[in-house]
C-alpha cells in the first residue's frame, strides 16, 4: 500500500495495508475482469443474405424464362 | 465462424487453468521481480579509476534485479550511489565498500530456498529490539501459524532491524513503506513469489486475525488476470528463480478440499 501521501496522528490511526483491507472486506481473490460477450449477428446476417440471394436468383430466373417463353410463342 | 469458436474454447481453457492456481504459486511462476536502480551521481567527469570501480560494481550485481546507471548532477558536492525502487530513494552509499552484500545475504538465500522448495510463504518477523514488544508479537505469530492448517508450509524467520550482517535486507524491508523506518515496533512481513514482501503488519496489527487473513491471501484462488495491482515490494536479490518445486499447498488442498474455499 502506498501510505506515502497519507498522514496520521498515531500508530493506531495509521491506515492498514490495502491487501488487508481487501481481505477484511471479503475480496479473497484478485477479481478477474468481466468478459462481455458481443452479440453474434453473423447467423442472422447469413440467413438474410441467403434469403435475398434466393429471391433475386428466383426473380432473375423467372424473368429469364418468361422472356424465353415469350420469344418462343411470338 | 470456426476461428471464433476456437478462440472462445482456448480462452475458456486458459481461464479454467488459471483459476486452479493459488496466488502464492501463480506469483512465483509468473510475476517477474521489479527492477531496482543503483545510480552513481557525480558532478565531475568520471575518471578511469571510477569507471573500473563502477564496472566491478555492475559485474557484482548483474544477476540481481538491479541495474547501474551514472548520472551527472551539478548540485552535489561529492559523488554517491543512490538505490532507487520505483523512483523512490531507498538508501545512499558513499563508497563501494558500503555496497558489499547489497544483493545477497545468508538470510535472503535461506528465504529464497524455502520459496523455491514450494513453501507457501516465509513470515519474516522484523524485531525492533525491544524485548517486551518483540516477544508479544512473536508469541502471537507462533500461535497463529501453529494453529493454521498450513503450518507445515509456512516458515517463520526472525531478524533484528539492527542486524549488521543483514543491514541491506533490513533496510529494504524498512523501505517497503516510506514511514516504516521511524516506527519502533516489531513488523511482520509475508514474503512470497520471487521475494515479494507484502506491506507489513506492525505493532498491535500483528494479531491472529490479521495473520490468518494474510495466510488466506496466499492460499486464495487467483485469476489468470493478476497484473499491475499485485501488492508488495520486490526485495533486492540475486537468485534466478528457475524450476521451483511444485507448490506444497496443492497437496494440502487436494487432501482437504474445504481448505481451498
Amino acid at each position: 500500500m502506498q501510505t506515502d501521501t497519507l498522514s496520521y496522528d498515531t500508530l493506531d490511526s495509521r491506515p492498514m495495508p490495502k491487501w488487508l483491507i481487501d481481505q477484511k472486506s471479503g475480496l479473497k481473490t484478485i477479481q478477474a475482469e468481466k468478459l462481455v460477450m458481443k452479440e453474434d449477428n453473423s447467423l442472422k446476417i447469413s440467413f438474410v443474405a441467403t434469403g435475398i440471394f434466393i429471391l433475386v436468383f428466383v426473380a432473375l430466373l423467372t424473368v429469364y424464362f418468361y422472356r424465353k417463353h415469350k420469344n418462343h410463342t411470338s | 465462424m470456426k476461428q471464433e469458436y476456437l478462440k472462445i474454447i482456448l480462452l475458456a481453457g486458459l481461464i479454467s487453468l488459471g483459476c486452479t492456481t493459488r496466488v502464492s504459486e501463480w506469483v512465483l511462476l509468473n510475476s517477474l521481480a521489479n527492477q531496482y536502480t543503483l545510480i552513481y551521481f557525480h558532478s565531475n567527469p568520471i575518471s578511469e579509476t571510477i569507471k573500473k570501480q563502477n564496472q566491478t560494481v555492475a559485474e557484482r550485481i548483474e544477476t540481481a534485479n538491479i541495474q547501474l546507471k551514472e548520472i551527472k548532477r551539478q548540485d552535489i558536492t561529492e559523488p554517491y550511489y543512490g538505490l532507487y525502487y520505483k523512483q523512490r530513494l531507498f538508501s545512499k552509499f558513499k563508497t563501494t565498500d558500503e555496497l558489499i552484500g547489497l544483493t545477497s545475504s545468508p538470510l535472503r538465500e535461506k528465504i529464497a530456498a524455502e520459496l523455491m522448495a514450494g513453501k507457501l510463504c516465509v513470515m519474516l518477523y522484523l524485531k525492533c529490539d525491544d524485548n517486551e514488544k518483540d516477544e508479544k508479537g512473536l508469541n502471537t505469530l507462533r500461535r497463529a501459524v501453529g494453529s493454521s492448517p498450513f503450518r507445515e508450509i509456512i516458515t517463520v524467520i526472525e531478524l533484528s532491524r539492527n542486524s549488521l550482517e543483514e543491514n541491506h535486507f533490513a533496510s529494504v524491508l524498512l523501505n517497503v513503506e516510506d514511514d516504516l523506518k521511524g516506527i519502533q515496533e516489531p513488523m511482520m512481513y509475508g514474503i512470497f513469489g520471487r521475494f515479494k514482501a507484502l506491506e507489513p503488519l506492525l505493532g498491535k496489527g500483528i494479531s491472529e486475525e490479521n495473520i490468518n487473513l494474510m495466510i488466506d491471501y496466499f492460499t486464495a484462488e487467483c485469476s489468470c488476470l493478476i497484473k499491475d495491482d499485485l501488492p508488495g515490494t520486490d526485495i533486492l536479490f540475486t537468485d534466478k528463480w528457475v524450476n521451483p518445486k511444485t507448490a506444497l499447498l496443492n497437496k494440502i488442498i487436494d487432501d482437504n478440499p474445504l481448505l481451498g474455499y
